[in-house]
């Protein structure tokens, strides 16, 4: 097979940018001489990246001209540590990539090792990790909603409400998260075939009282969004992402569906207890900030919905399918692959783990985490030219990026 | 609305995969790659999904040519934003000094991923409007997810 | 190789009060007290500890109250908190930060990743601890550590600034343990701790928390809205929830799993 003949001519910037309207990797040389363009290097320190991430702005007076990002400052080789680990230890290593919702990458990679080595997880199991899974997504959001609401307000200056109030509520799911795993976050709960701690006593009766509490803040918040004037003058019609473009970064998630397509793996690809529950997806047609804000408020309110029906519902039984774990090599798997993907409140993330790797084949040989936090990132190159440079923070903050998921 | 079956039977009729396996995806010819991405985004996988390159060193004494010498296995996934949000997985074969065909012309999101396995894994993508380093330095030597990587290689001054 | 702490010049007029190193006078305590109390932090946040810092700033933890207040330049800070990982590629841009900051300044490696790169140290890109790189002045364990324990490293931090400034900073074997130095983190209550009833805690919250904006709370009083809802669901097709979630089960296999 001679594949350097598959080698195709180097067409494709120019063809893509016929098709998207943006040319990401435009050649600046052509433009206006007059214009006295400059250059503006945003991060990788600064207070509304939201982590390290650079921005070099290319401005036309206040005007962006060409943005191009740079990632990497977080690059902490996780792919490789995995493949020195084994399956066993591989649940605390992945809480760190997006440490805004944990949970959800634990569960993310341990129903990987599960599709790879054939394990099956006890219904208690299934119900409790989606019951985590939609209360870590109220807590991510709102930690969205806290940080958004830096952005919009000018960072660590005035808008400090939002995120003074939206902290108090977050702390409360944590604490929730508390009581069962003893962490705040970094929980390593999940394990292969099932969780580690179950749920104390009284549990399910303070996890109602804090939702609903959760919920009627969660109004006021919706109200105190969409009737401030200076909210939606800044997020209308700002950062528009249309749908075949942000289908074809690979964009999922709530961007995806602020952008009009009716897309979410819980309702799609149902797995663990999503296929005994209905989700009712939400949708926003015009893919602008407003669109995204809006999507991920009503989400939360969504998941609380969820997360007071599964907590009524969990059933008895184990919390562990699995034989006890006794060693950390006890799991091998020699050869297969495996790609599993869920709906994590940044969209899908997705496990592609190849098997038959170190310590006699108890470890991956590839593990790759697809995240759904770098693919929002590469939209900005299209999103930011023509606008100015104040809506950088505001179209930044909307993709909700996290990145020690994208570097990893 | 595209579903596994019809999946299955493209790659049969179309592209020569005979051996199908619960545990592999499908392995195409490299030649193929291309095509087959623009055949699926026209049949509704148009949600980019990921591209997962994986380094095989050679092997002494093996019989088939590429496995001697070492090769890189890439995975590719496409998805159908669809009602039952189809993935589609396949597989190619390069080896270690070949390129194989970007697919940024047909999916934007490829630019980045592209640039994040060539930077870690070391696999070239032909005709990539930008071909630089994504995670790493630009001046960093070394692909680290290769076999033959160190793990703790050092990096003065830093480390 | 760490950045040893000797290397720092304490003897240097900005780390005391200029031309007034005799004595203590009123005026240097007060000039202490001010510097003691008023930490302006920078917020060096590359990971998941800076969202553990974020928390210390917001409502409950609250560290505002000891003067501490997040900036976004480092120009007018005076501790830098280095609060997580930090990688080859970042590590020249920390350093150069750190440079742009005022004296006299302080550093804090909050948590494992700042200390000794965690359990990426041995990671091709990650440097292992930020004291290769520059001095620091508070330890904070954890991965990551509670707000309590940043708080604590704060009050640490404190202590040292206070004896820096009083001329009172002993070489480092003949330090003397202080008071604050046995003190373990102040305690923040939950909201659901053992100690408090919810119900109580649910009544103080609503009398106080709410934004005023006369929202959905506020409108619905006729109808309780906190009371425990009762309504299920056809989806749900399981049975028995309530003894289920009153915790009557035994769980044979947590022991089991907990060592894993
Ligand atoms: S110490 Fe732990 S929590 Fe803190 S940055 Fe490092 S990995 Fe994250």
């Amino acid at each position: 097979m001679s594949a350097s003949s598959a080698a195709r001519p180097s067409s494709a910037a120019p063809a893509s940018a016929a098709r998207l309207g943006v040319d990401p990797h435009r050649d600046l040389s052509d433009y206006d001489p007059e214009a006295d363009l400059m250059v503006l290097n945003m991060g990788p320190q600064h207070p509304s990246t939201h982590g390290v991430f650079r921005l070099k702005l290319h401005l036309d007076g206040e005007t962006i001209v060409r943005a191009v990002p740079y990632v990497g400052y977080l690059h902490r080789g996780v792919e490789k540590l995995l493949e020195e680990l084994t399956f066993v230890q591989a649940t605390p290593i992945v809480d760190k990539n997006d440490y805004v919702s944990p949970m959800t990458n634990e569960q993310a990679i341990n129903m990987a090792f599960e599709a790879l080595l054939g394990i099956e997880v006890p219904r208690r199991a299934r119900y409790m990790r989606t019951l985590f899974a939609e209360m870590q997504r109220i807590a991510s959001h709102l930690l969205w909603l806290s940080t958004f609401g830096i952005d919009m307000g000018g960072a660590l200056g005035g808008g400090t409400t939002l995120f003074m109030h939206c902290f108090r509520e977050r702390e409360w799911i944590l604490d929730l998260f508390e009581l069962v795993t003893g962490a705040r976050f970094h929980y390593n709960t999940h394990t292969i075939g099932g969780n580690r701690h179950d749920i104390p006593a009284g549990w399910a009766k303070q996890v109602h009282t804090t939702l609903d509490l959760i919920a009627s803040r969660i109004d006021e918040y919706l109200e105190l969004s969409t009737t401030n004037s200076i909210f939606v003058a800044r997020t209308r019609g700002v950062g528009i992402l249309p749908k075949e473009l942000a289908l074809e970064l690979g964009i999922t998630g709530p961007i995806l569906r602020a952008s009009g397509v009716d897309h979410d793996l819980r309702r799609d690809a149902p797995f663990h207890a999503y296929d005994e529950i209905e989700v009712k997806v939400q949708t926003e047609p015009d893919g602008d900030c407003l669109s995204r804000a809006l999507v991920r408020v009503r989400e939360m309110k969504e998941s609380i919905r969820l997360s007071k029906l599964l907590v009524d519902g969990i059933p008895e039984g184990p919390i562990c399918g699995a034989r006890p774990i006794k060693n950390p090599t006890q799991f091998k798997a020699k050869e297969g692959q495996a790609y599993v993907a869920l709906e994590t409140p940044r969209g899908e993330l997705g496990t592609y783990v190849i098997g038959g790797g170190k310590n006699k084949a108890a470890s991956p040989y590839r593990l790759k985490i697809r995240p759904p936090s770098l693919h929002a990132l590469s939209a900005l190159p299209y999103l930011l030219p023509g606008h100015s440079i104040s809506d950088t923070v505001v179209i930044l903050g909307s993709l909700d990026p996290i990145m020690g998921e994208a570097d990893r | 609305m595209p579903t596994p079956e019809e999946f299955r039977a493209l790659l049969e009729d179309d592209f020569g995969v005979s051996e199908w396996s619960e545990k592999q995806p499908p392995l195409i010819e490299a030649v193929d790659h291309h095509r087959l991405a623009e055949v699926l985004k026209e049949r509704g996988y148009t949600l980019y999904v990921f591209v997962v390159a994986s380094h095989r060193p050679g092997v002494e004494g093996a019989e088939d040519a590429l496995t001697a010498a070492g090769y890189i296995e890439l995975a590719t996934g496409l998805r159908s934003p669809t009602e039952n949000s189809q993935l589609a997985i396949w597989r190619v074969r390069v080896g270690l000094d070949e390129q194989l065909a970007t697919l940024v012309d047909l999916f934007a999101g490829a630019d980045w991923q592209e640039r994040e396995q060539f930077d870690l894994v070391g696999v070239r993508f032909a005709g990539h409007p930008d071909p630089r380093r994504l995670m790493l330095p630009e001046d960093w030597e070394g692909h680290p997810l290769r076999r033959d990587y160190a793990i703790n290689t050092p990096h003065p001054p830093w480390r | 190789m760490a950045v040893d702490e000797s290397d720092r010049n304490y003897e240097h007029p900005l780390y005391s009060m200029p031309g007034l190193s005799v004595a203590a006078t009123s005026v240097d305590k007060l000039l202490t007290w001010g510097a003691t109390n008023s930490l302006w932090v920078f917020a060096m946040a590359t990971s998941c500890c800076g969202i553990e810092l974020m928390a210390t700033a917001a409502s409950r933890v609250d560290a505002d109250r000891m003067g501490t207040i997040i900036r976004g330049t480092p120009r007018q800070c005076d501790v830098m908190v280095v609060a997580g990982t930090i990688t080859v590629k970042m590590a020249p841009r920390v350093l150069k930060l750190w440079e742009q900051m005022p004296e006299p300044k302080w550093c804090i490696a909050m948590g494992s990743c700042a200390i000794s790169g965690d359990f990426y140290r041995d990671i091709y890109s990650v440097i292992p601890g930020i004291d290769t790189a520059i001095p620091v002045d508070v330890y904070i364990p954890g991965c990551p550590p509670n707000p309590e324990q940043l708080m604590a490293g704060l009050i640490r931090l404190q202590e040292k600034v206070r004896a820096v400034r009083g001329g009172e900073w002993a070489p480092k074997d003949e330090r003397p343990e202080t008071e604050a130095m046995q003190k373990t983190a102040p305690s923040i209550p939950r909201l659901l701790s053992a100690e408090r009833s919810p119900d109580v805690t649910l009544a103080q919250l609503l009398g106080a928390g709410n934004l005023g904006l006369g929202g959905a709370l506020n409108r619905a009083a006729d109808a309780p809205p906190l009371a425990a809802p009762q309504e299920t669901s056809d989806a749900i097709t399981t049975q028995a929830p309530t003894e289920t979630s009153e915790g009557a089960v035994e769980s044979p296999s947590e022991d089991e799993h907990a060592d894993a």
